[in-house]
């Protein structure tokens, strides 16, 4: 969540701390959900997490929110000063469940920007009779009831800053044609033209009137406006527009805060040292790591006095703001974090153009120390990456938290108990994939939970003593991440399916049905328009599910496999792979052309020679290799490429491996393993089987990445 | 080469100067393709790029030639005759690659010669005529005749020349499987 | 009821004189010390300000200066807590520890800039002042 905000502004910290309270909450309630009644401990956690956000919603004068949570906090305030029985006790997980969702539902809206504006009284009254009905409960037993709970009302309040007509900031950056004589002269036209509808304008090179040399930094880097107006960037234009010879402009609209910072005069780029010793560049190198001294930094009062405001000049704080340091955790961009994972590939992709130089290929070059260096450069981006990808990963249990809230709503719905189970939820994959499979993970849990698992009263008759069960588990191994909804329900009826299959006209005519393995029978249930169900349920069944679920899946390399026992339940298995942006590849070629694929499909490669080779009456071709037999693929005639090798003599055999199935890949060569960066086809071009990405290899030229699941079909 | 470099500086320049001016008229990117001289409006034109390898992808249009490396970033190349069903040309060092920016779609159009940018007032547009020597295939991306001085360039309308039919059906079978997602 | 206002900028000022005018009274100040003697003289004069609207950035004195400075004062004084004066700060900063600063120091209101109109006549509604 942390990443999600940019700044410690007021409004995202409350947002922020208040959804932390609310996962939390709902995690504590689903645990006890078939439990008795809530524990001391868990009165006390709804209690003060109720009370907290009763308090910050005040401040921040959201009444809505403050009202709900006041009501709540009432009840379990009862709860924990009276120790009623017999409380009705699905009644109150369902109202403290509804009471988080209105509040989140609140916090969205304001997180969009739009008012806060859901009514609660209709929750309220309901808790206003629970709370009433526990005390006529209690008063029945002849017990005492407790002073009333005692709220303060907030002192103090916070408002948000308005967005809309008032003023808004603008970073604009001017650029003169290389003819321009004398630009400080004309950067000063422009700034005289700004002071018409600026409330607030700082520029930079400052000195514009009297400093000659500013016009060659102006000429050089251009000329930088911070704007605070109310106007539209339309009508900047408009006012820069004058005037021949500005070359470009560009105006970005920014917050208050970005404007109150001034111009950043950022780092200047790596310098890259041609000329001094290797030595003396390693010298200065260890000089620059040594630590810099810790900062303080605690704010007081009298650090935001205003040295002095000329004009262009930026408000000069008469103290230097020192940064403050954050302890264990910094919320991040989420753009930096793509632009980093960028850089990182582009890293990867420039380390490739160094280390394959053709310069390099000069025969009788002794590369030793260079190769030396090359191997260290090698080993601190590799760990740059690690480092990288490891700071998009975050566990899955979020996601399995909302899974157990959905397999508790669906399931009360359908008047089915079933139990939630969940394994590895501490896994931690790249954010990315959380995104992508958080929607097909939704619904193969509503599958289970609606179609898997049946009724307590079927359950009963086929002699089920267990309550129904949904277990998520996950897991990484080799690269991927296998995520897995098992139930222990019915399973998958083979015969229906079939029978469905066939009435669509999806079956092979000459294959008989008995000759269908289970695996290809589930298979069928996967394509569009599918669904052996005869109702259609709110939750699932329209037959549109489970190919969007495969699309979704398949966008991210992932595969799904199916398992069921007739009787027992069904498991379905995600297969994605951990990374997708820089993945270590086999480079080859057929033909002119490059192919690329990952290194973990390829079992072996061999040289074979025609006497090993089958060749079937309509076409097919297979191999043998030490005893076994696999189907064969020719890269070039599959793709219609043009000048590739024909000879299985002369070219080479990659044996690939891929969901249990195997096949061998001809190709004309073989040219090395690379670390390549995964980009995707530009989605102009339609989608090509067999084709999962581009890359650029160390030549500059274009590999076209292999997907094996595609060619294995 | 230095006519290149001209030609796009003509094109940056076409892109200020034109915000200024009230006069309804547009400057064109012009090239040749065929025997035809065409015309696209400059707002589309991102840079314009000599010709380099092409690498090509299987199982794509024949007019689809490939892909290319722009500085890192790797774009789809057409070849503009293939795409107007036209024969074929031999590449030489005077093809170049124009490249286009459509609706956030980046795309390269692989024509035989470079022309210049022109102006033409919007009085000197015509709309095509829908019998003579342009067949049909052309009338579909062609949205005008535009007179510059003795000659005439074909104005191409950027958006059909990168979609056609086969592309709207695709999206529209997108649509409805939407639609039906929502029920 | 009696406003004061510490605020530099020309234009915010004009602003705000306009928007607080019609609740009151309203005197105008341009840094933090100034604001702090026009609140002393008001004090001794025996006609306090029921609202003091200060902003955050400021010459010679900062608005959180400023506000100490004015509790300070009413503490002298022995001015009851009911009775104290509101203040309002208004910025475009909005970070967490700056609006946490300042209700430690004893801000009523803080509120980022531009102002919401409409959120300013709720609190202070709340708070009785109108």
């Amino acid at each position: 969540m942390a990443e999600e905000f940019n700044t410690e502004g007021m409004l995202d910290v409350y947002l922020f701390e208040n959804e932390q309270l609310l996962e939390q909450l709902q995690e504590t309630v689903l645990d006890q959900k078939d439990a008795e009644c809530f524990d001391q401990d868990s009165i006390n956690e709804i209690f003060r997490a109720m009370h907290t956000i009763k308090g910050s919603s005040g401040i921040m004068m959201f009444d809505n929110i403050t009202a709900i949570s006041h009501k709540l906090e009432d009840v379990f305030y009862y709860l924990r000063e009276s120790h009623p029985e017999h409380v009705p006790h699905l009644k109150l997980v369902e109202h403290v469940l509804e009471v988080a969702d209105f509040i989140t539902s609140e916090m969205d809206k304001i997180r969009n920007g739009s008012t806060a504006d859901g009514n609660p009284e209709s929750i309220i009254k309901e808790l206003d009779k629970f709370l009433d009905m526990i005390k006529k409960g209690v008063k029945a037993e002849g017990e005492e009831l407790p002073p009333e709970n005692v709220h303060v009302e907030p002192q103090q309040f916070y408002i948000a800053p308005v967005a809309t007509d008032a003023s808004r900031f603008y970073k604009v950056y001017i650029t003169f044609s290389p003819e321009t004589v004398m630009a400080n002269i004309h950067a000063y036209k422009v700034v005289y033209a700004m002071k018409e509808i600026a409330e607030d304008l700082l520029y930079s090179p400052e000195d514009i009137i009297s400093d000659e040399d500013s016009a060659e930094v102006i000429m050089k880097e251009g000329f930088r406006i911070l704007l605070q107006a109310q106007c539209t960037e339309k009508e900047i234009r408009d006012l820069i527009g004058i005037g021949y010879d500005i070359k470009k402009v560009d105006v970005y609209e920014c917050k208050a805060e970005e404007f109150l910072r001034g111009f950043d005069f950022g780092e200047q780029g790596p310098q890259i040292d041609l000329e001094s010793s290797v030595e003396v560049i390693e010298a200065k190198a260890e000089k620059e790591s040594e630590p810099k001294p810790v900062e303080k930094p605690k704010m007081a009062p009298g650090d935001f006095v205003i040295q002095s405001k000329e004009p262009g000049k930026p408000k000069k704080l008469a103290k230097d703001k020192s940064k403050n340091e954050k302890a264990a955790f910094i919320s991040v961009n989420v753009n930096k974090m793509d632009q980093l994972m960028d850089l990182i590939g582009e890293l990867v992709i420039s380390q490739s153009v160094v280390l394959q130089n053709p310069d390099l290929k000069v025969p009788g070059l002794d590369l030793a120390n260079f190769n030396k260096a090359a191997a260290q450069m090698a080993k601190i981006s590799t760990d740059l990456q690690n480092v990288i990808m490891s700071m998009r990963m975050m566990p899955l249990t979020n996601l399995f938290q909302k899974m157990n809230r959905i397999v508790f709503d669906v399931s009360r719905k359908l008047g089915k108990e079933i139990e939630f189970e969940m394994i590895g939820e501490h896994t931690e994959v790249d954010k990315n994939i959380i995104e992508n499979i958080s929607d097909p993970l939704m619904h193969l849990v509503r599958n289970a939970v609606d179609h898997g698992i049946e009724t307590d009263a079927e359950r009963a008759e086929s002699g089920k003593k267990e309550k129904g069960r949904v277990t998520l588990s996950a897991r990484t191994e080799a690269g991927k991440v296998w995520i897995s909804v098992m139930d222990n329900g019915k399973g998958l009826d083979r015969a229906k399916i079939l029978a469905k299959a066939k009435n669509q006209g999806l079956l092979d005519d000459g294959k008989p049905e008995s000759s269908y393995t289970d695996k290809e029978v589930y298979r069928f249930i996967t394509l569009p328009g599918f669904s052996t169900n005869e109702q259609v349920t709110e939750y699932s069944g329209r037959g549109v599910g489970m190919d969007v679920v495969i699309q979704n899946i398949q966008a991210i390399g992932g595969t799904l496999e199916i398992e069921s026992t007739p009787g027992f339940g069904s498991t379905m298995t995600l297969k994605i792979p951990l990374t997708l942006a820089i993945i270590d590849g086999i480079v080859m070629e057929t033909g002119s052309s490059s192919f690329v694929v990952e290194t973990g499909v390829i079992k072996s490669f061999i040289s074979v020679k025609e006497d090993m080779m089958i060749h079937e009456p309509n076409g097919d071709e297979y191999v043998m290799i030490r005893g076994e037999c696999y189907p064969v693929l020719r890269l070039g005639e599959w793709y219609g490429l043009k000048d590739y090798q024909r000879s299985v003599n002369e070219g080479m055999m990659l044996i690939f491996e891929v969901e249990g199935k195997t096949i061998c890949l001809f190709v004309d060569r073989l040219i090395g393993k690379q670390e390549i960066v995964v980009k995707p086809i530009p989605s102009y071009i339609k989608k090509v089987k067999g084709l999962s990405g581009c890359t650029q290899l160390g030549d500059g030229s274009i590999a076209l990445i292999l997907d094996p699941v595609g060619l294995i079909e | 080469m230095d006519e290149i470099s001209e030609v796009k500086r003509q094109a940056e320049q076409g892109q200020d100067a034109s915000d200024e001016h009230d006069t309804p008229k547009g400057k064109y990117m012009t090239f040749k393709a065929g025997s035809e001289y065409y015309g696209l409006e400059i707002q589309y034109v991102d840079e314009i790029k000599c010709f380099q390898t092409i690498t090509p992808i299987p199982e794509t249009e024949d007019y689809i030639k490939g892909l290319i490396n722009l500085r890192g970033k790797i774009i789809p190349v057409i070849d503009v005759r293939l795409r107007f069903k036209q024969e074929p040309f031999e590449y030489n060092d005077r093809t170049c690659i124009i490249v286009v920016i459509v609706k956030s779609t980046m795309v390269g159009l692989i024509v035989e010669k470079i022309a210049e940018v022109v102006e033409i007032q919007k009085e000197n547009i015509l709309p095509p005529p829908t019998i003579g020597r342009m067949d049909k295939t052309q009338n579909k991306y062609v949205y005008g005749i535009g007179k510059v001085g003795d000659s005439v360039k074909l104005l191409l309308d950027p958006e059909k020349l990168l979609n056609d039919e086969d592309m709207s059906v695709l999206e529209q079978a997108n649509n409805m499987e939407a639609e039906e997602r929502e029920v | 009821m009696k406003i004061l206002l510490a605020e530099d900028d020309f234009t915010t000022r004009k602003f705000m004189v306009n928007f607080l005018s019609k609740y009151g009274e309203c005197d105008v100040t341009v840094d933090g010390m100034e604001a702090v003697d026009a609140f002393m003289m008001a004090l001794e004069d025996g006609e306090p300000y029921d609202l003091v609207c200060l902003d955050i950035m400021m010459p010679v004195m900062d608005g959180y200066q400023a506000l100490v400075g004015i509790r300070n004062l009413e503490k002298q004084r022995n001015v009851p807590q009911e009775q104290a004066t509101k203040v309002i700060m208004t910025t475009a900063l909005n970070e967490e520890r700056n609006v946490k600063m300042a209700f430690e120091l004893g801000c009523t209101i803080y509120s980022g800039k531009p102002i919401d109109k409409e959120r300013f006549e709720q609190a202070m509604k709340k708070l009785g002042l109108i």
